[in-house]
């Protein structure tokens, strides 16, 4: 399985998100090509300055992969995700602009194809990995199953943007079924789509606090030992944000947990980058 | 306070509720029932001047100037809560995105505001190197709103403990062509000494 992939800006200084996904692929057998020379996408912050500039901005990104012979790309993003995506939406409904984006792009030799597609990386994990790799990797243990790791109790969250505006993640609760099909134990809870606070949760932290103590009490409440998500913005958000809340659940990437099941080390897996660390009992299933 | 955008607007309320209008989704608000859905789902309501439900009463009363230099537009966080939840599909994400771009473009927002100022430094970023870089943002954030800056440099530490700064500037090689397609941006980037690999 190979995929292009698009980092997007704050997939390198994320807490062991690229380290983890690394990892998890290369036990898989999959190869992400990272897209030669992408952009930022303008995230959140674009299609509030200029609707055009972001077309063109995703337009880039899309047509470098195609340039590559790639229609489909995959982030682990979900802000990335949602510009992309709502690019890809309003460029097929206006074939005139897409005239205009290609003679501008042609400056750089590229050429948007509109039968581009964008997916998340949990979408490749959850759907395109045969059941029976995941049962080989996780019962002969890649490197030795890691004992107790089972009955770590984890609580999903997957932000806004993957799933809204859309509400076609299929299956809807991906996550959960990914999580509990390496191995874990879910814990249900009400938050797991409400938003983290976005770019607002440095300028604006104390009223982002709430937003964030909401998500993270519900997680505490039912008893999980650590939370996963699926976003840059997210982990950092919920991570960064409980310094002020009064808790120290820790905010994991669904790709390390993933890693945890596959046997990979903790440290391969970047999760000595979390601000709020996995207490050792934790990783040994001994906590409970 | 001096801002780094455009002209402050000179249009009349008629003329810029006409110009919303003829945006994308902009007749979309005639459709609102005033049930106050999207406004009871927004996590940031409470910090707005007017949520989204009183955001469109403003604008079908005539009253853009009004709902052009509310706080509201700031505080919106993309989470698309109200767009699921709407009775009359009315696309609101989208339709505070277009009032953030005729804000932006007519400097219509008041002075004092923190996220107008974070997306100009956005933008100067992105529009700079072609790639964002969390900490140069933050820096150029931080020189308009020095407590904020303060304020997170324990975090910073934090964050550099666990290697999780990058200090060096992410770029993408072809700056100048990225450059060439956008039509606009807050700040004009001074390309003066600077060399395109």
């Amino acid at each position: 399985m190979k995929y292009a992939f698009y980092p997007g800006c704050s997939y390198s200084s994320a807490a062991g998100y690229k380290e983890s996904v690394d990892a998890v692929i290369r036990v898989l057998g999959i190869r992400f090509d990272e897209i030669p020379d992408w952009n930022c996408c303008g995230a959140t912050v674009y299609p509030g300055v200029s609707e055009k500039d972001t077309m063109l901005l995703g337009a880039r990104v899309f047509s470098l992969a195609n340039k590559n012979g790639y229609l489909e790309i995959i982030t682990g993003c979900n802000a990335c995700y949602s510009t992309l995506r709502k690019v890809l939406e309003k460029l097929k409904a206006d074939k005139a602009f897409v005239e205009d984006v290609n003679r501008r792009l042609s400056v750089e030799g590229l050429v948007f194809d509109d039968n581009s597609k964008i997916r998340h990386v949990i979408e490749v994990f959850a759907n395109d990995v045969p059941e029976a790799l995941w049962t080989e990797k996780i019962t002969s243990g890649h490197k030795g199953t890691r004992p107790g790791f089972n009955k770590i109790k984890v609580a999903p969250y997957y932000g806004c943007q993957l799933t809204r505006p859309w509400n076609d993640l299929d299956p809807a609760d991906m996550l959960e079924q990914l999580i509990e099909k390496v191995g874990f134990t879910t814990v249900d809870h009400s938050a797991k789509t409400m938003c983290c606070g976005a770019s607002l949760a440095v300028p604006h932290a104390k009223e982002t606090r709430p937003l964030i103590k909401r998500i993270i009490d519900g997680a505490v409440y039912n008893k999980a030992d650590i939370v996963t998500t699926l976003c840059p913005l997210c982990q950092f958000n919920l991570d960064q944000g409980q310094a002020a809340t009064g808790t120290a659940i820790p905010v994991t990437y669904f790709s390390q947990i993933i890693g945890l099941a596959l046997g990979l080390e903790p440290e391969e897996l970047g999760l000595d980058k979390l601000l709020i660390r996995v207490k050792k009992d934790v990783l040994h299933g001994r906590n409970n | 306070m001096k801002h780094s955008y455009g002209k402050r607007s000179m249009k009349t309320d008629p003329e810029l509720r006409d110009s919303f209008y003829n945006s994308p989704h902009g007749k979309d608000i005639l459709r609102c029932i005033q049930c106050g859905t999207c406004s009871g789902s927004c996590p940031y309501s409470d910090q707005m001047d007017y949520a989204p439900r009183g955001l469109f009463a403003l604008i079908r009363d005539n009253e853009m100037a009004e709902a052009l230099s509310s706080n509201t537009l700031w505080f919106c966080s993309s989470c698309y809560q109200c767009i699921e939840r709407c009775p009359q599909e009315i696309p609101v994400t989208d339709i505070v995105y277009t009032l953030k771009q005729m804000a932006v473009e007519m400097n219509t927002m008041p002075s004092g505001l923190k996220m107008p100022d974070f997306y100009a430094a956005f933008a100067d970023n992105l529009v700079h190197f072609g790639r964002v870089t969390e900490s140069l943002i933050m820096a150029k954030y931080g020189v308009k709103h020095p407590l904020d800056a303060l304020k997170n440099i324990p975090l910073a530490l934090k964050l550099m403990t666990r290697k999780r700064m990058d200090i060096k500037p992410q770029m993408t090689k072809n700056r100048t062509s990225i450059r060439a397609y956008l039509e606009r941006h807050p700040q004009p980037p001074d390309t003066s000494g600077e060399k395109n690999s």
